[in-house]
């Protein structure tokens, strides 16, 4: 029993990471119909900034000084800067990358068949693994946690340790959905930005202005991308693969809760870190192939339910 | 939510061989013919094992290219083809029998792969594929004996070698380029008919429209799954080469990056032509030729990933579009 909760725990703290990686790539795919293979490498570069701007010049996590503080210590005011803002620096980074993306990759592009779109995210995807690699190198890094970390860091629940990082990171995420689910029901962007969802062209028929509206929504999830990647520090050290694993992760999380559905990549998310916690002990899986049972999970849901726990189901007309 | 693709349409009774596609196979040979003499062994080994991977490119573009079905997972299948080699060599089969068994054993295990992936349309498809190809390699590492687990495995080669009469017994990686050039051949006259018959007209009518492709009488499921068993058997063989030039393998050579360069060589070269794949193993074969003699780059990746980037812009049908566009007059769409 002890054991069961302590796994469930373990579960909840990844389960809150692909969540937040899976509620981006549902925001992009809402509102464009477009799987976000980039998704996230866009988080992986923010994690690095984060990794940049705490990081003290000169510093070597293992014998190499992380890239880029050089130039921090000389061009950004007060470097380094405490966990928290460096969270809030890399944030800021990943709004302004996925903004770029959105306005001078992907608009031109608007277009062109979904294949041809895709394609430019999967090129994403290798061009900015690329980058972090020739730019940070191959080596492990672990990001601090901006919550307490210690040894005793934790709440006692029937024996189980529930880490204050678990609880962190989830508040940060109901944080995020309460300002999201605000900012969509309350401001005229977030009006223009469901009206795109529901009817693109009927939206751009009476002026909605469906690019800029794009952009602060790529904005947006790419946000949310790195500062999913900012947070993983407390239980994962950030590589330039740690992302790729993660990605299948957050895409099995969002197309389980349904492609279309935030509270579905909520839920997917806790689904998705659940088995990958629970299924190797209780199922005898080595745990090398921790992710088996994610995908095995998601090709489940997409033979039984395709569009989802939560998703809307399309009707067609014949 | 059908993937359709900015090809250039080629008519649906390919012309048999034009002016054109006849100098262009000759320049293509003489070009093929130049390696052996300007080369170390060393080297010649190292471009084979380059050359064999059109195949893969070939066999994405097949499925991508022709039949609209996004793959991210055919580095898998040039890995499955290679440990099979490895084991059907092990039990005592002459070598081009063991080839033709892991050619089928690949072709099987896409379909196994494939059949519940089948049943996603579009872009899940690429979603499914592109987990098995970040699942294989530590699923093989798993696999003991038969992949050699985490440190490799190496492969009977011995009998690879120019039978005696033909008196290349010091040439033996001549020989070996030469093979592996004849098989690749032979396969790209298989697909060339293959993608010119009643099943080629099909996989593409089902691209463009799959409603119409099933009104037309074309049973769906089983076309899909065909295109993605010969797809898969023609990435094997290429893995049966590499395994055959390089009689080391291990799982991390078949990690997810080979999959998404195979892919990015399939777009960059030109989907749904067969001469793209051509030009896509080209790209494989110089990026990486180049960044290392100039010593630019960590990783080419960033190549790849701008190139497939700027493809899409500058050039959506991909090398090979380039040099037909101005006969097909204009590319569809834009």
């Amino acid at each position: 029993m002890e054991l069961f909760l302590q796994r469930c725990f373990d579960g909840m703290f990844t389960g809150a990471i692909y969540a937040s990686l899976a509620l981006a790539i549902v925001m992009i795919f809402r509102s464009t119909g477009l799987l976000n293979f980039a998704q996230g490498e866009m988080g992986l570069i923010g994690g690095y900034v984060s990794l940049t701007l705490l990081s003290p010049p000169g510093t070597s996590g293992i014998g190499f000084s992380i890239a880029g503080t050089g130039f921090a210590s000389k061009w950004v005011p007060g470097h380094p800067w405490p966990v928290w803002l460096a969270i809030v620096g890399a944030v800021a980074f990943g709004a302004l990358l996925g903004a770029v993306i959105e306005r001078f990759i992907m608009r031109p592009l608007a277009d062109r068949s979904t294949l041809s779109q895709v394609n430019v995210t999967i090129g994403l995807l290798i061009l900015i693994n690329g980058i972090v690699f020739q730019v940070w190198g191959p080596f492990a890094r672990r990001l601090p946690s901006p919550f307490p970390n210690g040894k005793d860091d934790y709440f006692g629940i029937f024996g189980a340790r529930l880490r204050y990082t678990t609880v962190g990171v989830w508040a940060v995420l109901i944080v995020v959905i309460i300002l999201l689910g605000l900012l969509i029901r309350y401001t005229k962007t977030g009006l223009a930005f469901r009206a795109i969802t529901s009817n693109r062209e009927g939206a751009s028929l009476v002026g909605v202005p469906i690019g800029r509206t794009l952009t602060v929504g790529w904005a947006m999830a790419s946000a949310i991308g790195a500062l999913a990647a900012s947070l993983i520090g407390g239980a994962v050290s950030l590589d330039p693969l740690t992302m790729l694993n993660l990605l299948i992760y957050a895409l099995a999380a969002a197309t389980i809760g349904g492609l279309d559905s935030p509270r579905g990549a909520i839920a997917g998310g806790l689904i998705i870190g659940l088995t990958q916690s629970l299924a190797p002990p209780y199922l005898g899986i080595p745990t090398e192939l921790t992710l088996l049972p994610p995908l095995a999970a998601m090709v489940l849901a997409l033979t039984v339910r395709p569009h989802g726990l939560f998703g809307t189901v399309p009707v067609n007309r014949v | 939510m059908t993937a359709t693709i900015d090809a250039v349409e080629q008519p649906l009774n390919a012309p048999r061989f034009t002016r054109r596609t006849k100098i262009g196979l000759a320049v293509l040979f003489v070009a093929l013919m130049i390696p052996p003499f300007v080369t170390n062994p060393l080297d010649l080994t190292k471009l084979s094992r380059l050359v064999v991977l059109v195949l893969a490119v070939l066999g994405v573009n097949l499925l991508t290219g022709y039949t609209g079905l996004i793959s991210l997972g055919h580095g898998v299948f040039v890995g499955v083809g290679a440990f099979a080699m490895a084991n059907f060599v092990d039990t005592g089969l002459p070598l081009v029998l063991a080839g033709i068994a892991a050619t089928l054993f690949t072709g099987v295990i896409g379909l196994i792969l494939g059949l519940p992936a089948l049943r996603v349309k579009g872009l899940y498809l690429a979603l499914v594929t592109f987990g098995i190809a970040l699942a294989f390699p530590p699923f093989a590492r798993r696999l003991g004996r038969l992949t050699g687990g985490v440190t490799g495995r190496t492969v009977d080669n011995e009998s690879f070698v120019p039978p005696g009469f033909l008196g290349l017994n010091d040439q033996v990686h001549i020989w070996r380029y030469g093979v592996c050039l004849i098989v690749v051949a032979i396969w790209f006259v298989i697909i060339r008919n293959l993608v010119n018959s009643r099943m080629g007209r099909a996989l593409r009518t089902l691209r463009d429209n799959e409603p119409a492709a099933a009104t037309f009488g074309i049973h769906v499921p089983y076309v899909k799954a065909g295109a993605l068993a010969v797809s898969a058997a023609m990435t094997g063989t290429a893995g049966v080469l590499q395994a055959l030039l390089n009689p080391y393998i291990s799982h991390s050579d078949f990690d997810a990056f080979l999959s998404l360069r195979l892919y990015a060589a399939a777009v960059i070269g030109g989907l749904g032509t067969l001469v793209g794949a051509i030009y896509g193993v080209l790209a494989l074969i110089v990026v990486p030729a180049v960044n290392d003699t100039l010593e630019l780059l960590d990783s080419d990746a960033v190549v790849f990933g701008a190139g497939l980037i700027i493809m899409t812009f500058i050039a959506p049908t991909g090398i090979a579009g380039l040099f037909t566009r101005e006969r097909a007059g204009k590319s569809r769409g834009h």
